[in-house]
């Protein structure tokens, strides 16, 4: 998609171009025509002038060489004449041993050309009849100075063509970069969004933007809105279904089935796998994935409370530390991206022996967040089937599972991708790659 | 142990309670935020379990009324909204643990006797050692010079009791209000028996009387 901005010189180039070559070519021709029309007045005042010169002498019709201009007389001086009679032709000496041909028609021509200094001759042949003769005057003018003339004016008319078109495209440009100044703010301002740095648009457009630009604004609200409400009610679905799950566990491992191990051995086996099963699927529902081209992620607001958080849940013994750049905003819902860390952080918490380390760098494509723990880790060689394992629901699942299938989820709807290494500390390191979004 | 459960879910409350009781803590039970703000200061409760969705008041509104009144009691917030921004948001409006629902009863007796050592400043172990006696939660039964000697349900509240509370005079009043529930009757001699019991069992010095002002734990090794 080409830019406004290129359409608009483009099409004020072909027309500034056509409408200029036009009007400069008509203006010229016309000048023209007006010009040759008035040689033509002086070219037939010559020719009568000529025809008053010829007067009779002894030997029949002659020419009153008193009466004829001087620049006749002086060879290739620019003005000629030719008179053709019955009884021969009479050429100006200003020729010299040159001939010029009779005009075809009587009238203005302007095609002749006239050696050795290729001067264009402007011709007029006029028909007379004197002294009982029929008397053909043609007089000629050298035309090429005028051509001359028009050329350099035809050239300068070029060049000041093309700067006033490129003062115009300049001045456009600036017209329209100003005049599209709302629409490029928007643009800036969509990108913004879609890097979490801002959740609205500015509303405060000239009126031609106004509807978009509200319309986004109400469709981010709406997004938002909706996916509140669908989280406030998953939540309350997970309360009703888990309040009475709890009973149920309860119950399970109460005294009164103490005498029917088999039963509670079940009960608890199915309820575990309902639980695991509700846990997981009402968390995977929950994720806003990128629904939400506005949210963001602060890292120095939400790092401090959420460390807290697991530094209270396992204990003080636990070293807590994070490898975050100040200032970090991360494009992602806030709620989605403390459940990835929450996790990520809880089960390094719960095999870690003494500390546990959280880091987050952004790169050119996207960013990278690890977790380091000084914990046993996972050998290399089941380190695939810990990944996989979080995903089989059916299977027994504790520590490193649950925890990593959800964090898997969350990962996997944002497009990234996840890995267990050896952590420096000794333990285990969950890496994850988050491509930044692309749109 | 005297513990307050705020859980408006009547059939998790009473196995709830029931469990709990078993494992020898006095519970009181209200399903009402607004009653819950009342008792929860008003009653010398050594830890407070606290569901979130309750009716009257929000969970998290009667947790920050009590810390704003500076109610020091431990709480451990039960709740079926598990969420990670839901938990540091409890954590934040001053709860001390977290539990979600659905759970194992061993969970929350294990989270109840953490938090309840933390709360004392004692190390989080699997048995609660003082003075020379390491007394085991999970069976009830208190060992001495690698000798376990069985305890009965009223013995063991009350030795644990002792035990959460080393060198500091507890008078009869204050174990009264501690080991029994609101419903209970508190007899003064009951109390008395159980020292008796105790002395009988683990030596007369584990347990020292100060004369008008209560009992005092020295354990074995005074």
């Amino acid at each position: 998609m080409k830019s406004i901005q290129a359409r608009l010189s483009l099409g004020l180039v072909a027309v500034l171009v056509v409408a200029g070559l036009v009007l400069a070519q008509l203006t010229l021709w016309l000048f023209e025509v007006g010009l040759q029309r008035y040689l033509e007045n002086g070219l037939r005042k010559e020719s009568e002038n000529l025809l008053v010169a010829l007067v009779r002498g002894p030997s029949g019709l002659q020419l009153d060489e008193r009466r004829i201009s001087a620049a006749y007389q002086r060879p290739f001086s620019g003005y000629y004449f030719r008179i053709d009679f019955d009884k021969g032709t009479w050429r100006s000496r200003s020729l010299w041993d040159l001939d010029m041909p009779k005009p075809a028609a009587p009238g203005l021509s302007d095609s002749h050309e006239l050696g050795p200094e290729g001067q264009q001759l402007l011709a007029l042949r006029a028909d007379y009849r004197r002294l009982g003769q029929d008397i053909s005057i043609s007089v000629a003018q050298d035309y090429s100075p005028v051509r001359e003339g028009f050329r350099r004016l035809q050239q300068i008319g070029l060049g000041m063509g093309l700067v006033a078109l490129v003062l115009v495209l300049v001045l456009q440009r600036i017209t329209v970069t100003r005049s599209l100044r709302p629409l490029e703010r928007a643009r800036q301002q969509i990108a913004q969004l879609q890097q979490g740095q801002r959740s609205q648009l500015d509303a405060e457009v000239p009126s031609e933007l106004a509807p978009l630009v509200g319309q986004i604004n109400h469709l981010l609200s709406h997004t938002e809105d909706s996916l509140r409400r669908s989280r406030n009610a998953l939540g309350n679905l997970g309360h009703a279904l888990k309040t009475p799950l709890a009973v149920l566990l309860s119950l399970a491992s109460s005294e009164r089935l103490k005498d029917l191990p088999d039963v509670r051995a079940q009960m608890r086996e199915q309820l575990e796998q309902i639980q695991q099963r509700l846990a997981r699927e009402l968390n995977r529902a929950r994720l806003a994935g990128d629904a939400l081209p506005g949210a963001q992620f602060d890292c120095d607001v939400e790092l401090p409370g959420l460390l807290g958080t697991l530094g209270m849940i396992h204990g003080d013994g636990l070293l807590l530390a994070s490898d975050v750049p100040p200032g970090l905003l991360l494009p992602w819902d806030r709620e989605d991206f403390l459940e990835l860390l929450g996790n990520l952080l809880d089960n390094a918490c719960k095999w870690a022996d003494s500390e546990v380390r959280l880091g987050i760098a952004p790169y050119a494509e996207g960013y990278q967040v690890w977790v380091d723990d000084d914990g046993p880790g996972i050998p290399e060689g089941q380190r695939q089937q810990v990944l996989e394992r979080g995903s089989r629901l059916d299977e027994q699942v504790d520590g490193h599972g649950l925890g990593l299938g959800i964090v898997r989820d969350i990962v996997e709807a944002w497009g990234g991708r996840l890995a267990l290494l050896d952590s420096p500390l000794g333990g285990l390191r969950v890496s994850i790659d988050l491509p930044r979004k692309a749109r | 142990m005297r513990l307050l459960l705020v859980e408006d879910n009547v059939p998790l409350a009473d196995e709830l309670t029931a469990g709990l009781q078993r494992q020898g803590y006095a519970v009181d039970w209200l399903a009402d935020g607004r009653d819950a703000v009342y008792q929860g200061q008003s009653e010398p409760y050594d830890l407070i379990i606290l569901d979130l969705g309750l009716p009257g008041l929000p969970g998290l509104e009667v947790l920050a009324q009590w810390r704003a009144a500076g109610l020091a009691t431990p709480v451990l917030i039960l709740t079926a909204r598990g969420s990670w921004a839901e938990r540091i948001e409890g954590l934040k409006a001053g709860a001390d643990d977290y539990l979600s629902k659905p759970f194992h009863p061993e969970e929350l007796q294990l989270r109840i006797q953490a938090l309840l050592r933390r709360a004392r400043g004692l190390a989080n172990q699997p048995t609660l050692e003082a003075a020379g006696l390491q007394l085991d939660e999970s069976r009830q039964c208190v060992n001495r010079d690698g000798v376990d000697i069985q305890l009965t349900a009223a013995e063991f509240r009350l030795l644990r009791y002792f035990m959460l509370h080393p060198q500091q005079i507890l008078s009869k009043s204050h174990l009264a209000e501690h080991l029994y529930d609101g419903e209970t009757e508190r007899d003064s001699n009951v109390l008395e028996v159980h020292v008796n019991h105790l002395r009988r069992k683990l030596g007369r010095s584990v347990i020292e009387t100060r004369r008008g002002q209560g009992y005092i734990y020295a354990g074995s090794a005074a």
